[in-house]
């Protein structure tokens, strides 16, 4: 008896000793991992509180002598000519960002669903077809969608730079809300329309709502995708007051080359709408994860 | 019994009907193509159309200035005219090396930071976010940031490296051809590693408990339990997460055309900012575009790969 | 209510065919099961009577309509699924006051309807819980209740009780059966579990292969079987079916088996076989009929026990008889062990023939 005991005992501790050891391992990965992602984004927001002569020294300051908050007042004063860009190049972001968004969702959903509960001919051949879409480098399409928008008449408006990052999301987008689909019964579906819904009610009264999750987590990706979005925006659009942030920052900083408080606030701003986005819809982003694309 | 016979008749009576029977059946499911069809067209016009004219311009010579009326028929020209430069090997080899260290690294980060935060302690979801917000932020902010950490003159590690004694002045990172790709790389992964996670986060959660205890009752140690029962369930995402990781690194173009625009002398060109330099920087449309189709080629046996590890699970379903 | 009627009904998937020219009528107020195995059809006709599915020919009527063309909604159908298909995200209130809502009924109506539904089933007290918080038997409940707040003119029932245990499953069964003998309901109602059939139905329908293979009440089915599959399918444990071959010895007709032994045949059972286009006959008995002697008796058949097992009330007893497993139940009290010699005797009343080839039921005309 006591023997047995022992050796319970003896084992239990020797194997809380490893465990001990994986966890303090996984700790100090952590700590690791903590650093090397947030000292870069600490090191924007103190440069970009630092007056442009106090962000030129060597050593560094590590943290400014005289904290200012001139960068950020510049940046979204109306009355200044920078202020006047930023501010418009943001507009123009968030309506770019805000229709692709809108549109991927319209798009996405029905074919999604298609994909998913229909059995027609030719269903594989197009749901591969639309993934590999995610396979092809923007650079591939770039000359011939410009010439193609010129033939549209598209060049320099903002319908180009929406119709293309309509087709970066919408590959992702339909592979996750499929995943979601065809783990929602369809039994769901018919007890509804022999509950006396149409088709259509069916899919809009009980499906749509169950997909939710996922239409959030579509909708996000679309939106930071076209948020961020540069190489189309930077050959599409050459008129100023159309350009996005990305490359409104970028042309704007490369007049002004040692202005780095500046852009690190402008990267700051830039960078607020997306991660306060993402931070607060994350939750159901890991759950389309893991209900759409991991969990079949 | 009349069942068997019924059966094997009717087979037989519908087999030589095949096409007329498909025919048939795409229209019984006319209805279901509306829902498609929007999807359908948006992806011709933005990926058909462009191939097809990708490929006909690669057999072209083309005037600068896209004044393609003018452009001269030159067979397979602008093909032998890579395959033969000495950049074009440059390029393919910082590539690999760009999408291969990307791709791997960012894998391994963020498969370990999942393994390390699917355990519950305090403060992890505040964590977890701060892990992830490198991906969010626009690879433009993000190259601008690193850009400033590594500057030559005021950049923050070459003044800790200084100030820790290890060198007399800043190293110069992106400014020297042996140091600037894989200081690139580092800010790469800095911005994909917290995808990795989120996919194998999700993964991890999917490990069924039952399997895990199972193997604790047999005896497992920690680490077999991961090698035995959680590795092998998460094959399917891991497979996955890399062929994405792998396919959004050999595109990328932000971070070394902000950073370094492919220099200095093309130390840090890859494929995507070299052939958008032949076309809107020398404006050389032809050779582009036999770049780009030698890039698609590349891309589909790729793809082959893709798609089968996406429909995996999908043929399994149809055959259990 | 209303009655149902099935004509000539066939539904095809490219060149199978899951339905097979099924007609029969289910009669006003009447519970008719569909039982089969597993990809036999049976739930294919459901979702065809219920129109979600197109069907290939054949016509449905539901009261007097046609119904071949029309949506599920417009059917005047209930259905009950295996997996009860409770809309997650709404409460048992609103899964119940859905198919009113749909059908427009005014809001107070719709109260009343879904309270007296909630009082008739017993579950008051869960009207604002979501279905995952229900155990399985309060979610079949819930699902129950979403079939009849309408009072439709047909309920459809798709295993509703294979995803219960045991216990409950018997349960529910009374329930079911009793809410049936309220309602006077018209029910169609398929299971696999033909003990669910034979207890709750007044005629079931057995299907193999997409083919109806009897339709008649349980009790017609289990005494006369109308072929070898239902034989076997109808009945726990299974009937025994025993291959033989017809001759004539002294006179009279017998059964041969391959291993020597043959076994004289009444008059009536000798026109039956002689009736039958083959010599190949196989014999079948349930276990019941089958009489087990510990030593040789006239008439009786030696075999070999092969297993045994005792359930207290009765114990079933395992033998080989010319290839064929054959069941045999005996009174706890006489003690069999395996590989004991014992000896069979048939009920010459009670046994069923079938004709070897065409694996019909034989009759004397």
């Amino acid at each position: 008896m006591s023997t047995i005991a022992e050796t319970a005992s003896r084992s239990r501790s020797c194997r809380r000793g490893g465990v001990d050891g994986w966890r303090w391992a996984g700790r100090i990965f952590l700590v690791f991992m903590l650093l090397y992602t947030a000292l870069p984004m600490v090191w924007m927001l103190i440069t970009s509180i630092k007056s442009g002569f106090a962000a030129m020294q060597f050593p560094p300051q590590w943290w400014p002598d005289e904290p200012t908050l001139a960068s950020y007042q510049k940046l979204l004063d109306p009355q200044n000519s920078v202020g006047q860009d930023f501010l418009r190049f943001f507009w123009n972001s968030l309506f770019v960002s805000t229709a692709t968004t809108i549109l991927s969702v319209i798009v996405a959903v029905p074919a999604a669903y298609a994909f998913s509960r229909f059995r027609f001919p030719g269903r594989n051949f197009l749901f591969f077809t639309v993934l590999l879409r995610n396979m092809f480098p923007a650079v591939i399409f770039l000359v011939p969608l410009f010439i193609l928008m010129r033939m549209l008449g598209l060049v320099n408006t903002h319908g180009s730079l929406i119709l293309t990052y309509l087709t970066f999301g919408l590959p992702l987008a339909i592979w996750l809300l499929k995943g979601f689909y065809d783990n929602i019964p369809v039994q769901l579906e018919q007890a509804a329309r022999i509950d006396g819904a149409t088709r259509f009610q069916a899919f809009i009264l009980i499906v749509m709502p169950l997909s939710t999750p996922g239409i959030i987590a579509t909708a996000i990706y679309s939106f930071i995708g076209a948020w961020n979005e540069y190489i189309y925006a930077y050959t599409f659009l050459s008129k100023n007051e159309q350009l996005t942030l990305p490359v409104g920052i970028q042309r704007f900083f490369s007049e002004n080359t040692t202005d780095f408080p500046g852009l690190m606030a402008a990267s700051f701003m830039m960078s607020v709408p997306v991660v306060v986005l993402f931070l607060v819809l994350q939750r159901y982003f890991v759950r389309a994860l893991t209900e759409g694309a991991v969990k079949h | 019994m009349t069942i068997v016979t019924g059966k094997t008749g009717a087979r037989q009576e519908l087999r030589p009907a095949r096409w007329s029977l498909l025919l048939q059946k795409i229209w019984e499911h006319r209805a279901d193509y509306a829902y498609v069809l929007p999807a359908i067209v948006v992806m011709l016009i933005v990926i058909a159309y462009p191939i097809y004219y990708t490929v006909e311009l690669s057999f072209f010579n083309t005037p600068p200035g896209l004044q393609l009326r003018d452009k001269i028929f030159i067979g397979f020209d602008n093909y032998t005219a890579i395959l033969t430069s000495q950049v074009f090997w440059k390029v393919t080899w910082n590539t690999l090396v760009w999408t291969l260290a990307s791709t791997f690294i960012s894998f391994a980060l963020g498969f370990a930071a999942a393994l390390a935060l699917h355990r519950d302690f305090v403060g992890r979801g505040v964590l977890r976010a701060i892990l992830i917000i490198p991906w969010v932020i626009s690879a433009v902010a993000a190259s601008y940031i690193w850009k400033w950490i590594y500057h030559s003159d005021f950049g923050i590690i070459g003044a800790v490296l200084v100030g820790l004694g290890l060198t007399d002045r800043p190293p110069n990172f992106i400014d020297s051809v042996s140091t600037v790709l894989p200081s690139l790389i580092v800010v790469n992964i800095w911005r994909e590693f917290p995808f990795a996670m989120i996919m194998m986060m999700a993964g991890l959660q999917t490990v069924p408990d039952q399997l895990l205890r199972a193997a604790k009752v047999d005896g497992a140690n920690a680490w077999q339990r991961f090698w035995h029962v959680t590795f092998p369930h998460l094959r399917d995402v891991s497979t996955v997460t890399i062929l994405l990781l792998a396919v959004a690194n050999f595109n990328s173009f932000i971070i070394p055309w902000i950073m370094t625009g492919g220099g200095p002398s093309n130390a840090s060109h890859i494929w995507i900012t070299h052939i958008y330099e032949l076309a809107f920087g020398r404006q050389r449309w032809g050779v582009a575009s036999a770049y780009s189709v030698l890039l698609f080629l590349f891309m589909m046996t790729l793809g082959y790969f893709y798609v089968r590890a996406l429909s995996g699970n999908e043929r399994k379903e149809a055959n259990s | 209510m209303a009655h149902v009627v099935l004509k000539d009904l066939i539904k095809t998937y490219g060149s199978f065919k899951a339905v097979n020219n099924v007609s029969l009528t289910v009669n006003d107020g009447e519970f008719v099961a569909l039982v089969g195995p597993s990809g036999c059809g049976k739930t294919t006709t459901l979702n065809l009577i219920a129109g979600l599915i197109p069907i290939t020919s054949g016509d449905i009527f539901i009261g007097d309509r046609v119904v071949n063309g029309l949506d599920p909604k417009d059917r005047d159908i209930a259905m009950v699924f295996q997996n009860y298909a409770l809309y997650p995200q709404k409460s048992v209130y609103m899964n119940l006051a859905f198919p009113l809502q749909m059908r427009k009924l005014p809001r107070d109506e719709i109260d009343k309807k879904v309270r007296e539904a909630a009082k008739v089933l017993d579950m008051t007290q869960l009207l604002e819980r979501k279905p995952r918080e229900l155990s399985g038997g309060q979610q079949q409940r819930v699902a129950l209740g979403r079939a009849l707040v309408r009072d439709p003119a047909v309920f459809l029932m798709d295993e509703p009780l294979s995803n219960l245990d045991a216990k409950l499953r018997v349960q529910m069964r009374s329930e079911i059966k009793r809410f049936h003998q309220d309602l006077k309901a018209t029910i169609v109602y398929v299971t696999h579990d033909q003990l669910e059939a034979v207890t709750m139905a007044d005629r079931m329908a057995v299907m193999n292969g997409g083919f109806l293979q009897q339709y008649d009440s349980p009790a017609q089915v289990f005494a006369h079987p109308a072929n070898m599959f239902v034989a076997s399918f109808v009945g726990s444990p299974a009937m025994s079916l025993i291959p033989l071959e017809v001759s004539t010895a002294n006179g009279g007709t017998v059964l041969t088996s391959a291993e020597g032994w043959s076994l004289p045949l009444s008059q009536l059972n000798a026109r039956k076989v002689l009736g039958a286009t083959t010599r190949k006959i196989v014999l079948g008995a349930r276990h019941s009929t089958i009489k087990l002697h510990k030593s040789a008796a006239p008439g009786a058949i030696p075999a070999k026990a092969y297993t045994v097992e005792p359930t207290g009330d009765v114990t079933f007893v395992q033998a080989f008889l010319s290839g064929a497993i054959v069941n045999i139940s005996v009174s706890p009290n006489i003690a069999v062990t395996p590989d004991e010699h014992i000896w069979l005797e048939f009920d010459q009343e009670r046994i069923h023939l079938f004709d070897g080839e065409t694996e019909m039921a034989l009759q004397a005309d």
